[in-house]
């Protein structure tokens, strides 16, 4: 297993590592979904700040991550994108568009917290 | 007087280093040109007579008009310059009727060009100089082929090409001289310095001052980037207003560094777009819609403010308050 994830409260961090196959990503996907449902989390935070190439595969799957969580009723934030690696991605296209991305962990942190205070998940705490 | 003397010193300086080149085929297409024939050098050399019986009554009306007017004055306070130049002016009035009009005496005049370039007389003078010498020439021409005025005035006609052709070599030390000036001025400019400040806790201003070409836009990403993140900034406030106008390739690249800004969490405000900057944009294409964009820096930092939860209020009026 390539990545670790932590649960912290209602939030999930997971770190992905430096470098991910296309089978890891797959797995950090299910366990990511398994571990909402199984936890009844209303955040998600991935974290790459590990990750120095991104690849068309790596950023789908980040995306399909965010689209899928938030169906379950959750909010993803993308945290840790390297300079290099972000303009090497716009570049490419892959803008993750309709994702959340934040500096590092601790403003990942504070974007979910501010969310969540005022998203529909709040109401039901 | 310094001034005039520097310049008299100038103009006595040997060789230019700066002087241009000139290749055999630039001056063989110039001749081409102005119709300047095997007929022409001839009717030149058989004019070398003439010229020298006339060459000192000439140079010394030349001076005398160069004199009378203080511009040109300025240029001959020392004696001993005045009678340098005035010398060196005889060889020249004498080598145009030598018949020797190769690339080498181009060259001399690429190099004559380039002194007077240096020495600051100006392309009016330059040009009225010349525009004196055909004239007191013709004069004495007119008087010395007096029985045969068709030779007089072919002579004449072929000493208008060559100092036409003289003339053309001469501007262009001038204008090269310029365009160097104009290259080492926008090196300069686009050396200038992109400095990212910490404006407010979590938010960078970034002043664009300048042309921007594709290397130095890709520098400003890097230093951007590599900003919001050791700055942990949240907003970028980045004022165009000092750039007069981008292409197209270098309007893309900040379009991408917004966009990789976003993917590091932060957002970018562009304020000061000019109406020329903001055409491009729309000519471009660009997706407008994601790009925050304002009129000027004031609604920038203000906007920037309202995005990172500041309320910004004059000290006065929260002492008033509080009392």
């Amino acid at each position: 297993m390539r990545a670790s994830i932590l649960k912290q409260g209602h939030i999930l961090i997971a770190s992905v590592q430096g470098s991910m196959s296309d089978a890891d990503l797959t797995q950090l996907r299910e366990q990511l979904l398994h571990g909402v449902r199984r936890h009844r989390s209303t955040g998600v935070i991935v974290d790459v700040t590990l990750i120095d190439v991104m690849d068309s595969f790596a950023a789908r799957t980040l995306r399909g991550i965010s689209q899928v969580v938030k169906l379950l009723g959750a909010q993803v934030v993308i945290v840790g994108i390297q300079p290099d690696v972000a303009f090497a991605m716009v570049q490419l296209g892959l803008t993750l568009e309709g994702t959340t991305t934040a500096l590092d962990l601790e403003d990942g942190l504070a974007v979910l917290q501010e969310q969540l205070a005022e998203g529909p998940a709040a109401d039901g705490q | 007087m310094a001034r005039a003397d520097r310049k008299g010193g100038a103009l006595l300086a040997e060789g230019a280093p700066e002087a241009n080149e000139i290749t055999e085929r630039e001056l063989e297409s110039r001749k081409a040109f102005l119709e300047f024939r095997d007929a022409d050098i001839e009717h030149l050399t058989e004019i070398n007579d003439v010229a020298r019986r006339y060459a000192d009554g000439v140079i010394d009306d030349f001076y005398r008009h160069l004199l009378s007017f203080e511009e040109t004055r300025a240029f001959f306070t020392d004696p001993q310059v005045l009678q340098r130049v005035k010398g060196l002016q005889k060889d020249y009035f004498l080598e145009l009727t030598q018949g020797k009009y190769d690339l080498d005496y181009a060259q001399n005049r690429l190099r004559i060009g380039a002194i007077h370039e240096r020495a600051a007389l100006p392309v009016k003078s330059y040009l009225g100089m010349y525009n004196f010498y055909l004239r007191a020439v013709a004069v004495r021409l007119a008087e010395a082929y007096q029985k045969q005025p068709k030779k007089g005035w072919e002579a004449f006609l072929s000493l208008m090409k060559l100092t036409f052709l003289d003339i053309g070599l001469a501007i262009d030390t001038y204008i090269a001289s310029r365009e160097r000036t104009i290259g080492k001025q926008q090196e300069a400019i686009q050396e200038l310095p992109t400095p990212v400040l910490p404006f407010r806790e979590g938010m960078l201003l970034v002043p664009i001052i300048g042309l921007i070409d594709s290397q130095r836009a890709r520098q400003l990403t890097e230093q951007l980037l590599g900003a919001i993140r050791s700055n942990r900034a949240k907003v970028v406030v980045v004022d165009i207003t000092g750039v007069q106008s981008v292409d197209s390739r270098v309007a893309n690249h900040i379009v991408q560094t917004i966009e990789a800004a976003r993917l590091m969490g932060a957002r970018v405000i562009i304020a000061g777009v000019s109406p020329e900057i903001a055409q491009t944009m729309v000519t471009l294409g660009i997706d407008l819609g994601r790009i925050l964009t304002v009129g000027d820096l004031q609604s920038g930092i203000e906007h920037a403010e309202h995005l990172l939860g500041y309320t910004v209020v004059r000290g006065g009026q929260r002492v008033n308050g509080a009392a």
